[in-house]
């Protein structure tokens, strides 16, 4: 009987201290590891995609809600004074995940660019799609009523070549990017400045 | 239904998680020298798998979720884990004698065998629905079977081959791995 | 005391370096060792669990009781895996997305449960600390040298911190891609092996 109080006394005692110290370097690292995905993941992309921003796309971030899922939307200006907004969805490449960062004109609901973010693709292959933006920069102009597969499948995306499951990858972040637009647009402009 | 069957196929031979996700790798060079043993290792291994997978996601889901704390997953499921193999084992030994006489020996083994572990963060990771994350980790539990055994019929007749010393054992044997991995890596594409 | 001190220190360097000679912990060894920077990334994440667990399973080893042991050192050893992943995530943030999947799974290297088991659950601290610095540092050479033969060979470079390769093979070299896959990493791995049999364990 004493074994097995000290039994569970000492793992009880074990996990509390565990959990305790987690929750603390949690707490405490949590701000540095926001900014660490915003600049490593994100700003980059940003960046390339509203390389004449006038405001900062990052600082200006705002979450909009669609059920369960928070989407963090980046808002900026374009040149010719329409707004436009970017935000990151995934679809899966050859090797796992890749994510898109994607920029919407609000005014004429096109897209201005897109970005492959983070990927594990093989390089000189599939990496391609981020090292090389001649593929992504397909999507720049196109309306959203076009359709965001490689030709193939019928789309009207011209793949990479050797790297069709990557450009496919990329095809779905682009048209979930199209549906959460459509779908979250009111809530956007509501948000927006 | 048909996207599961893709999702069975894609964990079982292109995502195998031996030998193109490198899991689960001590107990595959550890448990294949013999045929018996590895086929015994192999069913304690879809036995286990598929229990912490439907468990980790319920415990993900339920607890870390609800409760905010998903930095916790690793704790957890490695706590998870732990517990219900030393559960099952128990259980085996009490109601199944026959069963555990086979698989009792290997149990233990499992849970530092990272395959499990892997398979339950993998099924997080791609957000996998309680369903996909089940059928996820049959399917990968059946490719480390697979795998594995196919490894000890290999690995039977090495022992008969006159291998240079210094290449003996575990060193030849990684060897051959590498080679069932390009045969592997030919699935790639298939889906 | 120092000689024996010595002694656990040394040994992890090369006569029971681990994984070459301690046949343990083989996932991360093959599966983030596509360039040096990884291996040596993983290496040190892997090498400060490790003495920590050591150091904690030290001085708890009078109060765990031996039936929940392992339970034990596994909340000890997944509490200190955390915290390194965390800490990644705020500091070395691009190392963090390379590493990936891998770093919670240091939980379930068995170097570390092994080591906890075999030595610190037996000897004191400071023995124990000895015993881990060891096996870490030795873990990590083992990995950053199979990170470095495989990026050699399959990309031609040898790259550190900092963007720049350090070594380039020249435009003559054609890299064989296949050792940056999975096939490759068990082939280089089972070279390895073979040189360190070669060599003996003197």
């Amino acid at each position: 009987m004493r074994e097995m109080i000290s039994m569970i006394v000492v793992l009880t005692v074990l996990t509390a201290v565990s959990g305790g110290l987690l929750a603390a370097v949690k707490s405490g690292t949590e701000v540095r590891i926001e900014n660490q995905v915003l600049k490593f993941q994100k700003a980059p992309a940003i960046k390339e995609l509203f390389p004449k921003a006038t405001n900062n796309p990052l600082a200006e971030r705002f979450t909009v809600k669609d059920g369960k899922t928070e989407w963090q939307i980046f808002p900026t200006k374009l040149p010719d004074g329409s707004k436009a907004i970017a935000f990151e969805t995934h679809g899966i490449g050859f090797a796992g995940p890749v994510g898109l960062m994607v920029g919407i004109n609000l005014k004429t609901d096109h897209i201005v660019g897109a970005r492959v973010t983070t990927h594990s693709e093989t390089p000189g292959v599939g990496a391609r799609a981020k090292d090389d933006p001649t593929f992504v920069s397909q999507f720049a102009g196109m309306s959203l009523d076009k359709k965001f597969a490689i030709k193939s499948d019928g789309g009207d995306i011209d793949g990479i070549s050797g790297a069709t499951f990557t450009s496919k990858g990329v095809c779905v972040a682009a048209r979930q990017a199209k549906e959460i637009y459509r779908k979250l647009k009111p809530e956007i402009l509501k948000q927006i400045k | 239904m048909e996207d599961l069957f893709v999702l069975a196929i894609s964990c079982i031979f292109i995502n195998n998680i031996l030998l193109a996700q490198y899991l689960g790798n001590c107990p595959f060079l550890g448990t294949s020298k013999k045929m018996e043993t590895a086929i015994g290792m192999a069913m304690a291994v879809i036995f286990v798998l598929v229990m912490a997978g439907g468990l980790t996601w319920i415990v993900n889901e339920y607890l870390l979720k609800t409760l905010d704390v998903e930095y916790l997953q690793t704790v957890s499921f490695i706590l998870v884990i732990a517990s219900l193999v030393q559960f099952v084992e128990m259980f085996l030994k009490k109601s199944i004698p026959a069963l555990y006489s086979g698989l009792g020996i290997f149990l233990p083994l499992i849970t530092t065998n990272c395959a499990v572990m892997g398979v339950a963060l993998i099924n997080m990771k791609e957000g996998y629905s309680f369903l996909e994350a089940i059928v996820a980790s049959f399917a990968y539990a059946i490719g480390y079977g697979l795998a594995l055994i196919l490894f000890a019929g290999i690995r039977e007749r090495i022992l008969l081959a006159r291998v240079p010393k210094p290449l003996q054992d575990t060193s030849i044997g990684l060897i051959t791995a590498g080679i069932i991995a390009i045969t592997f890596m030919s699935f790639k594409g298939m889906v | 005391m120092a000689q024996s001190l010595a002694k656990e220190f040394t040994k992890g360097l090369w006569a029971e370096i681990p994984p070459f000679r301690l046949v343990l912990g083989l996932c991360p060894t093959l599966a983030v060792t596509k360039t040096v920077e990884n291996g040596i990334g993983m290496g040190v994440a892997t090498a400060f669990v490790l003495v920590f667990s050591n150091l904690l399973v030290s001085m708890l080893r009078n109060l765990i009781p031996s039936k929940v042991r392992i339970a034990c050192y596994i909340v000890i050893i997944a509490t200190f895996v955390t915290i390194v992943e965390l800490l990644m995530q705020a500091f070395t943030y691009p190392l963090y997305l390379k590493l990936g999947i891998f770093i919670p799974l240091i939980v379930v290297n068995c170097i570390l449960l092994g080591r906890a088991e075999a030595f610190a659950s037996k000897n004191s601290p400071i023995l124990s600390l000895a015993d881990g610095l060891g096996m870490g540092i030795g873990y990590t050479l083992a990995l950053g040298a199979l990170g470095g033969v495989r990026e050699i060979i399959g990309h031609g470079t040898l790259t550190f911190w900092g963007g720049t390769p350090v070594f380039e093979m020249g435009a003559w070299f054609h890299p064989f891609a296949f050792m940056i896959q999975a096939p490759g990493a068990f082939v280089a791995l089972g070279l390895m092996l073979c040189f360190m049999n070669l060599m003996g364990k003197q």
